[in-house]
């Protein structure tokens, strides 16, 4: 019931309501139909929404410590296809991936990552 | 590593155009009980196949080293589309997966390899060979959820399924594109029924034989080795496919098992081959259905089955079909086993299945316990294809023997009062017992055609009923070596015109008396 109460409160806001607004509206809601006590709940479920919503939303770029330049300019370019600067991504390094670059979030993965290439070929090698 | 692979890796490299291609993909929010709730993969859709990254933060020496609990990627099956992500059920090791695991859509729709070089191998419910034979070099790829060929596509049923046990094929016939459910208490021999089965298929020419697909769900591994193992000895694993999903094995891969034995089955039947599917059992299918729907959080029904449990076997055994000329003239038959408790047919998922199927042998344990085996109740089992699926042979020595059992089974108990029936009533007692002595099989034996059309015409032409009833196992086993020591010819002309004319009939008299006399040790104590 709360989940789908703080979806609810979480869409309405999202399409550009007022979010003061709209708690009070849910609150004076629930306090007609005596169901006050779930408002803890439903601060709650819309407290994780928030947090799944931000966590899906963050652009992670991860560059190797060879060559993170060019890494990066490589890795704008599709940023600014998806309409992104580079300043709103979270950028991490990641030695692990060689060279080259992983951009990951918005339900999206681009891996030009070295490591990624090498595992490519070592499969395509061993496989047959 | 070999100059070969080094070799092969020089060239990958020379031939290799790095690309960055976008990804769909989601995170694992949560894990346990063989089943995931990913956030994301908004686009994804149900039944698609989804892939774990197990790569993500190892280093490139780890990330090439097969990981703990398995080789090769580690895939999921997406059953539950909901509002804020999606649910899934892993196709493997669980203890592989993670939270915070990315997960890469694949687009592609669960399938399983199949092909003639599946023949007497065991594979997994993946269809991936378990038996340490190597993997299979070019496999065609069949979709493991696919809906069933429809009215148009199909014709009646008519070509006999040949069990080679005498009780089935004389009474309760199967013909090639049905689907007849065995069912019965534990230990009461369907397993062998099926088995019996496919081993009698080495009687049929090898160009109309059909493949047979036995799939094991939720058996133990040592029952299934057994299984495989007597195939072998009889000569007829070379035309079967074992899919094993054991009791050890998630839940998942025991749901799929039966729709990847239905897959590997439709690859030959869509080329024009005869297949049967032996599903063994849908009992544990439904259970770890069961368990999955219940993990899913989808709401519980009757006996906490989900809603959709009828539908799980509807459309397993809706694809069991006998195609048109037009489409081939393939065929799957199906042969779905149900384990009842304690002989409670009424019970959800037996009333499901008995009433999908084109019929039911009913196995008793009253009846095996007396010793009567195969323990097929001939009153409550049945056939809907009917005499439809008999050769003109077997429907003319088989004609009245179940209605006459019948009979017997209702006399039976006035058997105690021996001494004041009537000599009518006596004589159809003395007639049945002797009729069910016949039906009796041993496991492991099937009989050919030819052979079961002229033991049954000598036990409805009453030679046994001067034999006592004890000794009728031994006489019948004595008339069926001096048939064929002797008058093989008969044999032949059965097997070859699928017929008993009147000559041959006469003939049969002829070989009946002459047996009477020389075996008069079993005729002289009446």
């Amino acid at each position: 019931m709360e989940n789908n109460y703080a979806q609810a409160l979480w869409r309405m806001i999202a399409s550009g309501k007022e979010p003061g607004k709209v708690a009070r509206q849910l609150r004076e809601a629930l306090t007609r139909k005596g169901r006050e006590n779930l408002l803890p709940r439903i601060a709650r479920a819309f407290k994780r929404i928030a947090e799944r919503e931000q966590v899906r939303n963050t652009l992670t770029l991860s560059v190797s410590d060879v060559h993170p330049t060019h890494a990066k300019k490589e890795a704008k370019e599709i940023l600014k296809a998806m309409n992104i600067a580079l300043e709103d991504v979270e950028v991490r390094t990641d030695d692990e991936l060689i060279g080259g670059w992983r951009l990951e979030g918005r339900e999206s993965l681009y891996d030009a990552s070295f490591k990624k290439h090498l595992l490519e070929l070592y499969k395509r090698a061993t496989s047959t | 590593m070999d100059n070969t692979t080094v070799e092969k890796i020089i060239k990958e490299i020379e031939r290799y155009e790095p690309k960055a291609e976008v990804e769909h993909v989601g995170r694992v929010v949560s894990v346990g009980d063989g089943v995931v709730a990913i956030d994301g993969l908004s686009k994804a859709v149900m039944g698609e196949v989804v892939e774990f990254e197990e790569t993500k933060g190892k280093s490139l020496k780890d990330s090439m080293d097969p990981p703990a609990g398995g080789s090769g990627p580690l895939y999921g099956l997406l059953l539950n589309l909901e509002e804020d992500g999606v649910r899934a059920t892993i196709l493997g090791d669980s203890g592989r997966v993670s939270e915070g695991m990315t997960v890469k859509s694949t687009g592609r729709i669960l399938s399983v390899p199949s092909g003639p070089e599946l023949l007497g191998r065991v594979v997994n419910a993946l269809g991936e060979p378990i038996d340490g034979k190597g993997p299979f070099k070019k496999p065609t790829m069949m979709l493991v959820e696919r809906a069933a060929y429809g009215v148009i596509d199909r014709k009646s049923v008519s070509v006999p399924l040949s069990t080679g046990i005498k009780a089935i094929d004389a009474m309760i016939p199967i013909g090639r594109g049905q689907r007849e459910l065995l069912i019965g208490d534990r230990a009461t021999g369907k397993t062998t029924i099926a088995i019996d089965t496919v081993i009698n298929q080495k009687n049929e020419p090898e160009e109309t034989r059909p493949i047979c697909i036995y799939v094991a769900i939720g058996q133990k591994e040592s029952k299934t080795a057994r299984i495989v193992q007597q195939l072998k000895e009889a000569g007829a694993f070379d035309y079967t496919i074992v899919v094993n999903a054991p009791a050890s094995a998630p839940a998942a891969l025991q749901f799929l098992a039966p729709y990847s034995g239905a897959a590997i089955g439709e690859y030959f039947m869509d080329r024009g081959r005869d297949a049967l599917v032996i599903y063994d059992d849908l009992s544990k299918q439904a259970v770890a259905y069961r368990q999955l729907s219940l993990l899913l959080r989808r709401p519980p029904g009757r006996e906490a089955y989900p809603g959709d449990i009828f539908y799980l076997h509807s459309r397993l055994l809706e694809r069991a079909a006998c195609l048109s000329e037009a489409k081939g003239g393939g065929s799957l038959t199906a042969l779905p086993i149900i384990e009842t408790q304690e002989g409670d047919v009424a019970a959800y998922i037996p009333t499901n299945v008995i009433s999908i199927t084109d019929g039911q042998i009913f196995l008793v344990s009253d009846l095996f316990n007396k010793g009567v085996r195969p323990a097929i109740d001939v009153g409550i089992s049945v056939s809907r294809v009917g005499s439809a699926a008999q050769t003109k042979a077997m429907k003319s020595v088989a004609g009245t023997l179940k209605l006459e059992l019948a009979q017997f089974r209702e006399l039976e108990s006035f058997m105690q009062f021996a001494q004041d029936l009537d000599k009518v009533t006596a004589d159809r007692i003395a007639s049945g017992q002797r009729m069910v002595e016949v039906l009796k099989q041993k496991n492991g034996s099937p009989m050919p055609m030819e052979l079961q059309v002229v033991d049954l015409y000598a036990a409805v032409g009453k030679l046994y009923i001067e034999v006592p009833a004890s000794r009728v196992k031994e006489a019948e086993a004595a008339w069926l070596e001096f048939i064929s020591a002797r008058h093989n010819r008969i044999l032949e002309e059965i097997k070859e015109s699928k017929t008993v004319s009147d000559a041959l009939k006469k003939k049969l008299d002829k070989a009946m008396e002459e047996f009477k006399a020389s075996h008069p040790e079993f005729f002289e104590q009446s």
